[in-house]
């Protein structure tokens, strides 16, 4: 029995098989750093490697990929429907700032569908879910390695000293029930004055139905496209429960599940001070098929 | 001007895979000012205003530093620090430009003197590292990758404030040191500095030894007499190795000579 709450851990602090599992996640994932889902399971004992172990075949696949890339498009779709976040002539952003948010902004962009389909995915293998169940063996793969353009993901402290920085978390917090700040606007807080204006601006679209009603697609869909993903996931309760952890990281598990949705949104709510939603359909880091060794050098 | 306010007038520019944020003022004659270890672009906040009213002043945060790219994937020693700025004044359409700079920004100077001779009209260079002056000892030891998990961000930053103050003759503002030390106040900015740290490469100056004497543009050694982290030996090593060049010795100043004593730095960055 856990006599403390789990705590997140951070990258700096782990160690051995969390470590380990931390490094596979940014060369798989393609990701510069750990999110906040990964630091959380990390804090349920050996949870996190063994959930890691089990889900990752499928996540160096083609279509776990496509499957987020389609999460993408179909958030853009309804961000654009639920209106714009005026950010840029309520602030005056120097050229290296606002380039810098930008570039913070697409790797949320990018990572977060792939996140909610994992989760997705987690979940249902949690509560028993067959998957999709391959009947080939190989399946296309993504080359690894985090995408050279990409943003570090670097995150002010959950406990800022900015009293910008403060009054912002709390508000978020506030108004979306959670218990810690997600990495996105720990980003974004490396900005104030632009994660307090975009806050300003996301926070009336958040309230709206039609906000609630969109988030819920999004899951369902997500939670579609985890059930085609190819390789079986035995990350049972049954199991879970044999190393030692219980219905807990279901919650947590569930919990994350329901907040992407909104994150990607909001995300692409933002994006929208830079990019049409044309072009934010996209992946920001389009994947390349892995080539296998022989292929790589030229035989 | 505070950190932020300073980060606001940074522009940006992509180097191939990499980025660049930098200040671009005034007009005239193109002077670049080149930053060392650990700070960034904000180390010449107090001299930009004697310049630009005749000078197009050109700040760079070195690749790593301050808020050019620090991601960590990337080389950040002198060598590859001066090839990057060749290539920003080259994208900037500078064709030539008189480099100032300090500490290991100096040691970047020093080398494009030396392999990109067309590109620097004039050179001064205030407390640089150069031949075996350098890393000093704090900076090896922060460079181990080790330093990463062995420090938190807070507390690798009060370190790094207590070290950083032995540099200054005077007393520096708490607004400066907050600001000089706030590109690494993240786990992020302590693993990019600590990445920097771990560039240190005394082969870097030592290979250009022999080539010192071959620099053939007006050159100013400028010495915080002082100097706890990097001798005035040195400075006068330099003066003697680089034909014509003239070494000045400030007193009662040490490794931030240009915020010790700004007046007495800033004339001889102007001539």
């Amino acid at each position: 029995m856990r006599l403390s709450k789990p705590k997140p851990i951070a990258e700096s602090d782990a160690k051995g098989e969390v470590e380990r599992v931390y490094h596979e996640i940014t060369q798989v994932l393609r990701v510069s750093g750990i999110n906040l889902n990964f630091r959380t399971w990390a804090g349920y004992g050996q949870f996190l490697p063994v959930m890691w172990d089990a889900i990752r075949a499928n996540l160096e696949t083609r279509i776990f990929e496509d499957a987020a890339d389609q999460i993408r498009a179909e958030a853009v779709r309804m961000a654009a429907q639920l209106g714009r976040v005026d950010v840029g002539s309520r602030l005056s952003l120097g050229e290296s700032q606002s380039y810098q948010i930008k570039k913070a902004l697409d790797l949320y962009h990018y990572i977060n569908p792939k996140l909610l389909v994992l989760t997705s995915a987690v979940r249902l293998a949690l509560i028993g879910q067959q998957f999709s169940g391959a009947t080939q063996i190989d399946f296309d793969l993504i080359e690894r390695g985090v995408p050279a353009h990409m943003y570090p993901m670097e995150m002010v402290s959950d406990k800022p000293d900015d009293e910008l920085v403060k009054n912002t978390f709390k508000d978020i917090r506030r108004t979306l029930s959670l218990p810690s700040i997600n990495s996105d606007y720990r980003t974004l807080a490396l900005w104030p004055d632009y994660l307090a204006t975009g806050w300003s601006g996301l926070k009336p679209i958040i309230q709206r139905d039609e906000y609630r009603q969109a988030t819920d697609e999004l899951r369902a869909t997500a939670g579609k496209l985890a059930l085609t993903l190819p390789y079986a996931i035995d990350i049972s309760m049954e199991k879970i429960k044999e190393i030692g952890e219980n219905e807990e990281v279901l919650e947590k598990t569930e919990s994350f599940e329901t907040l992407l949705p909104g994150l990607i949104i909001n995300i692409a709510l933002l994006e929208f001070g830079w990019h049409s939603p044309e072009a934010l359909s996209c992946s920001p880091f389009p994947a390349e098929r892995r080539q296998d060794a022989r292929e790589a050098i030229g035989r | 001007m505070n950190w932020r306010e300073f980060q606001a007038k940074q522009r940006v520019m992509e180097i191939g895979e990499r980025f660049v944020s930098y200040i671009d003022e005034g007009s005239g004659d193109p002077l670049v000012l080149l930053h060392g270890i650990p700070t960034w672009g904000y180390l010449w906040r107090d001299l930009i205003p004697s310049f630009s009213g005749n000078r197009r002043v050109l700040i760079p945060d070195l690749l790593g530093f301050g808020y050019s790219d620090r991601s960590d994937r990337f080389d950040r020693s002198i060598a590859r620090q001066a090839e990057m700025i060749d290539a920003w004044l080259e994208k900037l359409g500078v064709e030539r430009a008189s480099l100032a700079a300090h500490d290991i920004g100096g040691g970047v100077a020093l080398r494009l003197a030396v392999f990109f001779p067309k590109r620097v009209t004039r050179l001064s260079v205030m407390n640089t590292v150069c031949y075996d002056s350098w890393p000093i000892e704090a900076m090896l030891q922060f460079g181990h990758p080790e330093t990463y998990r062995k420090l938190s961000a807070s507390t690798a930053l009060t370190l790094l404030k207590k070290a950083l103050k032995q540099g200054f003759a005077s007393k520096p503002s708490n607004e400066l040191m907050d600001g000089l030390l706030a590109p690494y106040s993240t786990e992020v900015g302590k693993l990019s500095l600590i990445r920097n740290a771990a560039a240190l490469n005394t082969n870097l100056t030592t290979e250009i030894t022999g080539l010192l004497p071959r620099i053939r543009i007006p050159t100013r050694i400028i010495w915080g007499e002082d100097d706890r982290f990097q001798a005035v030996k040195y400075g006068e090593r330099l003066a003697w190795d680089i034909p014509g060049a003239e070494l000045v010795r400030i007193k009662d100043a040490r490794h931030f000579v240009m915020i010790d004593k700004p007046e007495e730095v800033s004339p001889h960055l102007m001539s």
